[in-house]
């Protein structure tokens, strides 16, 4: 067998391919940074980046900057774009990081946040809360009730499938998948049915099914973040775990792994943070399927550096997206999930071309 | 040092016994053969030596300890197991898959360091797999496959390893190799072997006892020269007259005729 000079230094180039992809996460902070100060600059009042930028420095605790702007501009960009623009990183981060984790769970690369009934279930909750007669914003919860149903909506399907899919102690990786497409099937029907004949809300529920972050605000993040915060933290702990569990589940059990705890934990907090996202911002697609496709592409496949990649590129593409989304047609707002694929597919073919390995 | 050790086991899938009453140990030190025709369940041993399916009924003892109430990672650090035939994850590099042997020495907030590469590099180059070390798995063949996996089996740094057809996708060159290493570590290392073998003339060249399964039991143990006879393999195999003695070292040995061209031994 021909060996190569590389080839004969295993930890050499295993640790270098390490170090790249460090940077790359260091570099991809950066953008992300720059893309937060970018889409809080655009919009129906212009304001240049630089000013924008230090409205948000001084915004930040302990730093003070003497306002060389007008007060109506800062709160433009603080209570207008700000929220919207953090409200769509954090849901790009959490889709990404929800896919990335279910691909590496069920070891399927068609796995995306949906397949276990989130979407079914909140979209089902959403249309509940459109033809409830009760009105919105409910002033006790501070936000309206169709997020709340819609969170309910897709926990219960979750759960319900988890329910579905157990034989005995264990949790079979293609039973769950089916039982999965086969109860998003049945809420989807019922979905349909409801839209059909949901009468004058019919437009307000395909406006919220297509996904959109029109209505963000800082209350919304405060009930968001923590969500995604934890359940984010607690996929990335168990990444090396993951890893793991891209061998058979025999092989993971013969490493070491508690094979049925590691899929509970995972399930859950990749469906917690799946639901919270989707319950205020709609079912938007591709993003969970692609994502993370894109950076095992270009990153290679350790979850260690696959989940974190995941959620910086997640938040970066959903930025710009939503970016698009609110000025092309401006005042007309596009729904986000129009776009992420308008703009998404394309890429990731290129990528898929452009590499000619093996990608899942 | 530790000892395998199965008591009074019976072993199946959804009821239907594939083992029953099974006794067995391995010792430190000692490579223990795992014979028996297709689908006796030497594999099956396996899995229930390394906790991958439960006992119906018996003990199950690793050092002494019921491996019903030993931790899944601890497990790890003292059994390992070289699975055959295994699928493997194509995005991975052949390091990489390696590496992972560390898994049960880390815990969850840990990561491999310097000496755990130091650790997968050195099971590399024992098994003379460095130069696949960035390679893709899926660009592997089945022996290269088979060569991670006793190299990964080498970084997991148990006191007790399972083999499952440790040889089957090798070619005869390869064949020693590994034998030679698996049979050296053991010795050196005191460490507990048990492997399930499928070519008889393998098995009795390198294990120090055999272990015949065959119809849901144990049918005959002891030394290679106690267990590969003519009256046991014609019992299991039905093969008849075709165990002779190794030139050179004296252990029985198969050697097989085509009917067509059957001597006067076997018609005797």
């Amino acid at each position: 067998m021909p060996s190569n000079p590389v080839s004969a230094r295993p930890v050499s180039t295993y640790v270098s391919g390490r170090r790249t992809r460090l940077y790359s996460i260091l570099g991809l902070s950066a953008a992300l940074i720059a893309v937060v100060a970018l889409a809080t600059s655009v919009g129906s009042v212009k304001i240049p980046p630089p000013t924008t930028f230090r409205i948000l420095l001084d915004g930040l605790p302990f730093v003070d900057i003497a306002p060389t702007w007008p007060g109506a501009i800062a709160t433009v960009v603080l209570d207008i774009r700000l929220p919207r623009v953090i409200l769509a990183g954090l849901v790009g981060a959490a889709l990404a990081t929800a896919g990335a984790t279910y691909q590496g769970l069920f070891r399927n690369p068609l796995a995306d946040p949906y397949l276990i009934g989130v979407a079914q279930g909140a979209s089902l909750g959403a249309i509940v809360g459109f033809l409830l007669p009760v009105s919105s914003p409910n002033p006790v919860l501070g936000f309206g009730i169709i997020p709340l149903l819609a969170f309910v909506g897709a926990l219960l399907a979750t759960a319900a499938v988890y329910a579905l899919a157990r034989v005995g102690k264990t949790l079979p990786v293609t039973t769950l998948i089916l039982a999965g497409v086969a109860l998003g099937a049945l809420l989807g029907s019922i979905v349909s049915y409801l839209i059909i004949s949901s009468g004058e809300v019919m437009h307000g529920i395909i406006f919220w099914l297509m996904g959109s972050f029109s209505l963000s605000q800082w209350s919304e993040i405060g009930i968001v973040l923590p969500y995604v915060a934890v359940g984010t933290g607690v996929i990335i702990v168990f990444a090396r775990l993951l890893n793991v569990m891209q061998l058979d589940e025999e092989q993971a059990q013969q490493l070491g792994v508690n094979v049925e705890r590691l899929k509970l934990v995972l399930l859950a907090a990749a469906t917690l943070i799946t639901a919270a996202s989707v319950s205020f911002v709609g079912t938007i697609g591709f993003v969970g399927i692609i994502i993370p496709h894109a950076v095992r592409l270009i990153w290679g496949a350790d979850h260690r550096f696959l989940l974190p990649l995941a959620v910086l590129t997640g938040a970066i593409f959903m930025i710009l997206t939503d970016l698009v989304a609110r000025t092309v047609l401006a005042p007309t707002e596009i729904p986000i999930g129009v776009i992420t694929a308008i703009c998404g597919a394309p890429f990731f073919l290129y990528l898929l071309r452009r590499r000619k390995k093996v990608i899942f | 040092m530790i000892k395998l050790e199965m008591q009074g086991v019976t072993l199946g899938y959804n009821r239907h016994p594939v083992l029953e009453d099974i006794s067995l140990r391995a010792s430190p030190g000692e490579l223990v053969g795992l014979i028996g025709p297709n689908g006796s369940g030497k594999s099956t041993v396996i899995k229930a030596l390394s906790h991958v399916i439960s006992p119906v009924s018996g003990r199950i003892l690793i050092g002494g300890r019921d491996i019903k109430s030993t931790p899944r990672r601890e497990l790890a650090c003292q059994v390992g197991v070289v699975p055959q035939m295994p699928l493997l994850p194509s995005t991975f590099t052949a390091f990489e898959i390696v590496l992972m042997g560390r898994n049960p020495h880390l815990g969850l907030f840990q990561s491999e360091g310097p000496r755990d590469w130091a650790i997968a590099r050195e099971a590399m180059e024992k098994t003379g797999t460095t130069p696949l070390a960035n390679r893709r798995v899926n660009e592997l063949s089945g022996g290269e496959i088979q060569c991670l996996m006793i190299a990964r089996v080498l970084v997991q740094e148990t006191k007790a390893i399972l083999l499952d057809e440790p040889t089957a996708n090798l070619d005869i060159g390869r064949q020693v190799e590994i034998l030679d290493l698996i049979r050296r570590l053991c010795t050196e290392k005191k460490l507990s072997v048990l492997a399930a073998v499928h070519d008889l003339n393998l098995a009795a060249q390198y294990c120090d006892r055999l272990l015949l399964i065959n119809e849901r039991r144990i049918h005959a143990e002891g030394t290679p020269a106690e267990v590969i006879t003519d009256r046991i393999i014609k019992e299991v195999y039905g093969a008849e007259n075709c165990v002779y003695t190794h030139p050179v070292n004296g252990l029985p040995t198969v050697i097989l005729s085509a009917a067509r061209h059957k001597t006067s031994k076997e018609k005797a």
